[in-house]
């Protein structure tokens, strides 16, 4: 290829986790470089970058600094793409938006509050235009294989739009609630291939709602499983308590 | 045909003989309460005596997920894998099952012959069993009791010590050869009741949709679901699907896959940019049932539903597909009484 997409990877609120998980790529690393050029990548290495192809941004955004440095990220930028559940809902971050945000910065940062002005945790898309989503946490290798091939060869990447319980059942897998746990699977977007319920563990939703969710019939399963409403709602709150706002 | 007898003590040498001659695909226990077919390893693992499988024995004929072609980018070139008849015995299947397999070979032989899943479906043997209902089984009201043996080579009939197992055809009779069994002389068991039932044939039901499908029932259900599309890919009778392309790593090379997908899943009535055909849960829910009970029924004169309860045992909401079918029932009878 003679001009390959230059690209940067950024970071804001979060664990670096869906960073790591891109350099995790053992088998596929080699590839990927083959494809494109890196010219900016905190985690990884010096320089700055002033045009990007392609933007890959992981967390959620959560002070003033991130607002402006988002921006300028998006300005120099063709496609950016939203790396996990930080960055496309505002992932666990936005937990503390359930609470008055000076009694959060208070409980974290105790009598020096003032030097660390926040916000409440927002999804990149809720300040810039996001072009395409990476979803999971950590961010799904799977989809980030199907969007990078996608992004390189010029395409659209698709988006999943199904529910987790779909892959289990392509799977053949015995459902979750059957096992008398609970799962989010009914309401969270595939793209996973059903991880976690495959492998004994259920659904806690962090690939995001799926579009146009009907939360009010989840919760009233989450109940019918033995769960008291305030706890059915937590557990949508874990990954999703922008979405359950309205926050996108 | 003849019937023998099969003692409970000879099963699994029954299994391996079955074995000796062919792959054999049978239930087995999966997780904690689950049940799935799966290719005999050790005739001991084999389940009989079980509800439901997670998915039915389509699985086999119509994999969840298949590749459709491979391509590669560089050399322009694309080639179709290599799709052989499955030359296998299924064992333990249950009648409803049997009559779902019926009804998709009539789905895929109408129209555009479907190559794929009619080319593994020649040369299988089934082995149906019999099963007692449990409150979600209803195959009885569509017209498959528990015992029926259409579409079988061999039959198990549950009776006392054993099995009671009929020789079908000549396919099952040839399964039989080299393992000597006496004949069963006694008649067989009453069959279990079933607990569940849609109260009017299908002659009728065709008519109870047509008045129904304006019925407040839809939009009571779809408040109660969460369209995950479960009941869709449990069906074994559903056949929908989605096509997808993707390229490896290498950007040089990529296959076309089916996946299983399903009417009640908002994101399958998305068409090219971005237009959602059918927009309101309530429209999906009733489609789905119009599927089993309407639509391709008008045409054949039965109901496409076979009864084995996996949309409602597996619907974590409890959405009930004979409780919707039996309130169109009673409101169609309230109208035209």
């Amino acid at each position: 290829m003679a001009n390959k997409p230059r690209v940067g990877i950024f970071d804001f609120t979060g664990c670096e986790g869906c960073e790591l998980n891109q350099l995790n790529f053992e088998d596929q690393l080699l590839d990927i470089l083959e494809h494109v050029e890196i010219v900016e990548w905190r985690e990884a290495m010096d320089g700055r970058s002033e045009e990007l192809d392609i933007a890959f941004v992981e967390g959620a955004l959560s002070t003033p600094d991130c607002i402006k440095r988002i921006h300028e990220i998006r300005r120099k930028t063709k496609v950016l793409v939203a790396l996990g559940a930080c960055a496309v809902q505002g992932g666990i971050n936005a937990l503390k938006n359930i609470r008055p945000i000076e009694q959060v910065r208070e409980e974290v940062y105790g009598q020096d509050k003032y030097l660390f002005p926040t916000l409440p945790a927002l999804p990149l898309s809720a300040v810039v235009k996001v072009d395409v989503n990476v979803r999971g946490c950590p961010m799904t290798q799977l989809e980030f294989l199907k969007v990078f091939t996608a992004l390189v060869m010029g395409k659209a990447p698709i988006e999943p739009g199904n529910s987790v319980c779909t892959e289990c059942k392509l799977k053949d897998n015995e459902c979750v609630y059957e096992k008398g746990m609970i799962c989010l699977g009914p309401v969270t977007r595939a793209g996973c291939d059903a991880q976690c319920p495959t492998f004994g563990q259920y659904c806690t939703g962090c690939r995001g709602l799926v579009p146009e969710p009907n939360v009010e019939a989840m919760q009233e399963i989450l109940v019918a499983h033995g769960l008291s409403m305030d706890d059915a709602r937590k557990k949508l709150q874990l990954f999703n308590a922008n979405q359950l706002e309205g926050v996108s | 045909m003849a019937r023998f007898y099969l003692e409970k003590g000879k099963v699994a040498a029954f299994i391996a003989h079955l074995q000796s001659q062919k792959t054999v695909y049978a239930p087995h226990r999966k997780g904690r309460n689950a049940f799935a077919f799966a290719p005999v390893e050790r005739p001991e693992d084999v389940v009989l005596d079980y509800p439901r499988t997670v998915s039915s024995i389509k699985k086999y004929f119509l994999p969840a997920r298949e590749e459709l072609l491979s391509f590669n980018l560089v050399e322009n070139t694309c080639a179709q894998p290599a799709v052989a008849p499955l030359d296998a015995v299924f064992l333990g299947v249950h009648s409803y099952d049997v009559h779902a397999v019926l009804k998709l070979d009539h789905n895929f032989v109408a129209g555009n012959p479907e190559r794929n899943y009619l080319t593994r479906r020649q040369g299988a043997l089934i082995v149906g069993v019999g099963f007692t209902p449990d409150r979600f089984h209803f195959s009885g009201s569509v017209g498959i009791p528990a015992g029926d043996t259409t579409g079988c080579d061999l039959f198990l009939h549950p009776c006392e010590g054993g099995y009671a197992l009929e020789a079908l055809t000549p396919g099952g009779e040839g399964l039989l050869a080299g393992f000597p069994l006496p004949a069963h002389a006694a008649g067989l068991p009453a069959a279990a009741p079933f607990h569940q039932h849609i109260y009017v044939p299908q002659a009728k039901l065709k008519d109870v949709l047509a008045h129904g499908y304006d019925s407040e029932v839809w939009e009571e259900e779809a408040e109660k679901c969460t369209s995950c599309g479960t009941c869709n890919l449990v069906c074994p009778t559903c056949y929908c699907f989605d096509v997808e392309d993707a390229v490896d790593i290498t950007v040089t090379r990529g296959s076309r896959e089916r996946h299983w997908d399903g009417c009640l899943l908002r994101s399958f009535t998305e068409v090219a940019g971005g237009e959602v055909f059918r927009e309101e849960p309530a429209d999906r829910q009733r489609h789905r049932v119009f599927r089993k009970f309407k639509y391709i029924s008008d045409e054949t004169g039965e109901p496409w539903c076979v009864g084995c309860g996996r949309c409602t045992a597996s619907c974590t909401a409890g959405i009930s597909i004979v409780s919707i079918v039996n309130r169109l029932v009673n409101d169609y009878d309230a109208v035209k009484a």
